[in-house]
């Protein structure tokens, strides 16, 4: 029998038929065909092909039959074909051994009903077979239509597993007598079991776990249940035939028009109260009544769903994020859709036979209500996300969305998830395009990142993108979202600004890949944090590259250098040596200045220092401003520095920060500058103090010059030190470690600002310290108006000396010339003019008299505001200033803020 | 794997190891039936299908049966 020579499928079936059916083959023809057709049409199984799944199915079959035994025989024989390996499809064949096998504990109960109404009905279902295994669908569905077929197929396996419950009860010898349950056709158990196994579904689930505990009270009181299975079946049709308007059926015909929206002939939709009723005329029991509300509440819920969808699929606004949760919802409406196609088809098929097959085989009303249950929780899912989606778009509605996918029940959480990974797909596209190409294709205003099409180049790293907040998902943290901003920012601006057309791939070695829906949604939701990574990844490359070409094509740090060498005055040498050229241009008013005339000046103090050896580069955008003038400047008042800012490093060096620059600058000059003037009057004083010897008159106006001099240089030095160490060096150390450490270009940026900030706030040009600043000009002032009177004073004094020395001469001329040395009228000159400068001498001591006494006025001034400043080093700076407790002496309210008790107690 | 031509006492062995599991699983199939049945699947004919057709043989020769009683 086993003949190795291959027949074709067609004669091995018609072998087949012949051998089943015990006739001869011009007799099987019909059946024949009907095979073929059946077999010709489903040629790809539905299920796995898995003879291990299949072999423990088996066995499990066993178990459940308590035949552990033959189990443990099964398992034996079931090696031993996989050892000999003749058979190729072993699972094939095990599955239709399974498939064909019988509960040996149950009499093979043979209907003739409902047979010999089939073998009627065979050849024109073999034309029309639309329950019989239809082509593979998607798995979801497949229960719902394995469902109808097993009921088909086993009429009477019941939405409450009746009627496997009547094949289980039915272990008695005897058959059932026909007459007991008339019209009911009993199938051979097996199939309904067995292809309940196959299925692995939901309702096929549900349909067990009703059947198990009712399995056990059936076991128990055997034969009883028969007649208590009929008992409620028949009062319900008395019941139904009592209502004379209106039949089950029909009802059951009203809710499956219904379910689609669609107004019955005795359901309709009730405006007023927004929900499916009974027509009030129709009679119909309380039961009936309930479960048709029960159920017609599906129908509504497709109504709004589907009203959502109808509204927003025309609308173009609505966006992509918009179009997808659309789309998912059409994908489940239409599953909901397959289903009533099924229920319909059912219904069809029982007209069609045109036969009461019986209540058992029919569509329930309580058969529809528990096969619609998972459907019902479906749609009240989706209807539930469409009342929240309501006027939401982009990030948005995924954000809606995802806030249901938090919940606890593992069927409504995937649904959600699956729609979240459809309604997130677009978002991740947009952020892929985003942070792999900095493309920004939002054409509706989803995304999260916006974009200013109006903000030109310059600013684009600060205002040309935003974050959209209220369109980030809530499943994307504010921090990876800003993560994702300066990714695709840094993008933008290599291409746009520093015209680097590297092409992204290379600057990232992540590697893009293609992302499905469904790793939209786990990208997103993972516990892994693989989005989190990616984004990290991406932002560590492109800011790394992003700096990296700021660096090395732009010199982002040594512009910075540059800053603090010339702005800030660090690099002494030029500063002082432009200093010396500029003297004589800046004391002339501010009026006849000219801007080159101080290039030149400028360059030659470049050339002349260690400025030089700058990077040309560098020294090109040095260039000279003169500020507004205002009438009375001198040149002092005008002279800036300035430093050209062009290209990609004006998006550090911004226009703010020039003059935040500028500022510090002018402040840090004046200092200079008095520093400058001390160290002129501390030469004069060095030149003229022996020139001076002979005027013994001189030196008590000289003796309080030195010691005023002295204040100052004490007071200048101390500032000087204060602005160069505690505020420049400290702030330019803190920025230097922090852009060496920066990862993007906004830590430089914010460094920076800290820094401006800092030194702005530390050289008292902040609005705070204004009081403070106005003392130090005054100061300032003061060491000004005293080189003034120094110098006239000394001008004087060495006009005085000249003209006594010439006086001498003249006398000792004529004496050589044996004349009288001097005559009485020359002698009354000479004594005249003497006196008079003598007299003038104490004019000068009131005039520095007055001078110190400002000046000590306006330093005790500022030292009671730097005490009483909050900033310590300002504090600290007042302590140094009058360390040997000069001023306390003189001003009482220094005593009271400042130094130890000790002291205190002292002076009181 | 059995590509090549197998001994028959093989196949013979595998059919008896075949109709064992049959019979505990209470197909109802004799050795012949099973051996077309066999065939089939080895030449890749999907067992839903054939499963169902046998089911659906079955089920028109308890109906002709019937019948004939009936006539009878």
């Amino acid at each position: 029998m086993a003949t190795p020579e291959q027949k074709s499928p067609n004669v091995l079936l018609q072998n087949l038929c012949c051998r089943i059916l015990g006739k001869g083959e011009a007799d099987v023809a019909q059946q024949f065909q009907y095979a073929v057709r059946v077999i010709g049409s489903n040629f790809a199984p539905t299920v796995e092909r898995d003879e291990f799944l299949v072999a423990e199915k088996i066995k499990k079959e066993f178990v459940r039959q308590r035949r552990e035994a033959d189990g443990a025989l099964f398992s034996e024989l079931h090696r031993k074909l996989q050892s000999q390996g003749v058979v190729k499809n072993r699972w094939a064949i095990l599955y239709l051994l399974l498939s064909l096998s019988e509960d040996p504990r149950k009499q093979p109960s043979k209907v003739s009903n409902y047979a010999a109404l089939f073998a009627q009905a065979l050849p024109r279902d073999a034309h029309s077979t639309p329950y019989y295994y239809a082509r593979p669908q998607t798995l979801q569905l497949n229960y719902q239509d394995r469902n109808v077929q097993s009921v088909q197929n086993s009429a009477a396996l019941g939405s409450s597993g009746i009627g496997s419950i009547g094949m289980y009860s039915l272990n008695g010898p005897t058959p059932p007598p026909q007459t007991f349950v008339p019209g009911q056709s009993f199938q051979t158990p097996a199939v309904g079991d067995s292809l309940r196994q196959q299925l692995g579904t939901r309702l096929a689930w549900t349909l067990a776990a009703g059947q198990q505990p009712a399995l056990q009270n059936i076991t128990n009181k055997c034969h009883p249940n028969t007649v208590s299975r009929n008992v409620p079946r028949t009062r319900r049709e008395g019941e139904t035939s009592g209502s004379v308007e209106i039949t089950e059926s029909s009802l059951v015909r009203d809710i499956l028009y219904v379910f689609q929206g669609i107004d019955g002939k005795c359901i309709k939709m009730c405006n007023s109260e927004n929900c499916y009723k009974v027509d009030s005329k129709v009679a119909l029991s309380k039961s009936l009544k309930d479960t048709t509300g029960r159920l017609a509440e599906l129908g509504w819920l497709h109504n709004k769903i589907r009203k959502y969808t109808d509204q927003r699929s025309l609308d173009r606004a609505f966006g992509l994020v918009g179009q997808s949760f659309c789309a998912a919802l059409h994908q489940e409406l239409k599953e909901y859709y397959r289903l009533l196609s099924v229920l319909h088809s059912q219904l069809q098929v029982e007209d069609d036979q045109g036969v009461n097959l019986g209540l058992e085989s029919s569509l329930t009303l309580r058969r529809l209500l528990v096969w619609t249950y998972d459907p019902k929780i479906r749609l009240k899912t989706l209807a539930a996300l469409v009342d929240h989606c309501q006027g939401r778009k982009g990030g948005e509605l995924a954000s809606a969305v995802h806030a249901y996918s938090k919940t606890g029940d593992p069927y409504m959480r995937s649904l959600v998830q699956h729609i979240l990974g459809l309604v997130s797909h677009p978002i991740v596209n947009f952020l892929y395009r985003w942070i792999y190409d900095g493309e920004l294709e939002d054409t509706y205003h989803e995304f999260f990142v916006a974009s200013d099409p109006t903000v030109k180049t310059d600013r684009l790293w600060h205002d040309k993108y935003t974050l959209r907040k209220s369109m980030i998902p809530s499943f994307i943290t504010m921090d990876q979202s800003r993560k994702v901003l300066l990714i695709g920012k840094s993008i933008n601006f290599l291409h746009q600004v520093c015209h680097d057309q590297t092409p992204t791939a290379k600057m990232m070695a992540v590697a893009k890949t293609a992302e499905s829906p469904k790793d939209a949604a786990d990208l997103f939701t993972d516990l892994e944090n693989a989005f989190q990574t990616k984004i990290d990844a991406a932002y560590f490359e492109t800011s790394k590259y992003l700096l990296d070409v700021l660096n090395k094509n732009y010199n982002l740090l040594e512009h910075l250098q540059a800053m603090r060498r010339y702005l800030l005055l660090g690099q002494g040498d030029f500063i002082r040596h432009l200093m010396d050229l500029l003297k004589p241009e800046l004391v002339r008013p501010a009026t006849t200045l000219y801007q080159h005339n101080l290039t030149g000046i400028l360059e030659t103090a470049v050339r002349a220092t260690n400025a030089q050896f700058d990077n040309p580069e560098i020294l090109k955008r040095l260039d000279v401003r003169l500020l507004e003038v205002s009438p009375g400047d001198t040149g002092w008042d005008v002279f800036s520095l300035d430093y050209h800012v062009d290209g990609p490093i004006a998006t550090v060096f911004t226009r703010e920060c020039m003059s935040h620059y500028l500022r510090v600058f002018n402040f840090l000059w004046r200092a200079k500058r008095m520093e400058y003037i001390l160290t002129d009057i501390w030469k004069g004083h060095m030149c003229n103090a022996k020139l001076l010897k002979s005027m013994p008159e001189l030196s008590g106006v000289l003796h309080q010059c030195h010691v005023l001099a002295s204040e100052m240089v004490h007071f200048i030095h101390q500032m000087q030190y204060y602005i160069t160490f505690e505020v420049l060096e400290c702030s330019w150390d803190e920025l230097w470690n922090k852009v060496q450490q920066a990862q993007d270009l906004d830590h430089i940026i914010a460094a920076h600002e800290v820094f401006l900030d800092t030194i702005i706030c530390r050289c008292l040009l902040d609005s705070d310290s204004r009081a403070l600043l106005n003392q130090l000009r005054a100061v300032f002032d003061q060491i000004i108006e005293f080189q003034n009177a120094q110098d006239a004073m000394y001008r004087a004094a060495l006009e005085e000396l000249q003209r006594r020395l010439q006086f001498e001469e003249r006398k000792k001329e004529r004496e050589t010339e044996g004349k009288w040395g001097v005559t009485e009228a020359e002698e009354e000159e000479e004594n005249k003019r003497v006196l008079e400068f003598q007299e003038s001498i104490p004019k000068m001591r009131s005039q520095l008299r007055i001078l110190t006494h400002f000046y000590q006025g306006i330093v005790q001034q500022f030292l009671v505001l730097l005490t009483t400043s909050t900033d310590e080093s300002l504090r600290f700076l007042s302590f140094r200033l009058d360390f040997n407790e000069h001023y306390k002496a003189r001003e009482p309210r220094l005593r009271m803020s400042l130094g130890t008790r000790g002291r205190r107690s002292l002076h009181a | 794997m059995a590509s090549a031509p197998v001994s028959v006492s093989a196949m013979r062995e595998t059919m008896d190891v075949l109709l064992e599991i049959s019979r505990l699983l209470n197909t109802g199939l004799d050795m012949e039936t099973l051996s077309i049945c066999v065939r089939l699947c080895e030449q890749g004919i999907n067992p839903e299908a054939l499963s169902s057709v046998i089911k659906e043989l079955r089920r028109a020769t308890e109906a002709m049966k019937a019948s004939e009683n009936m006539t009878n």
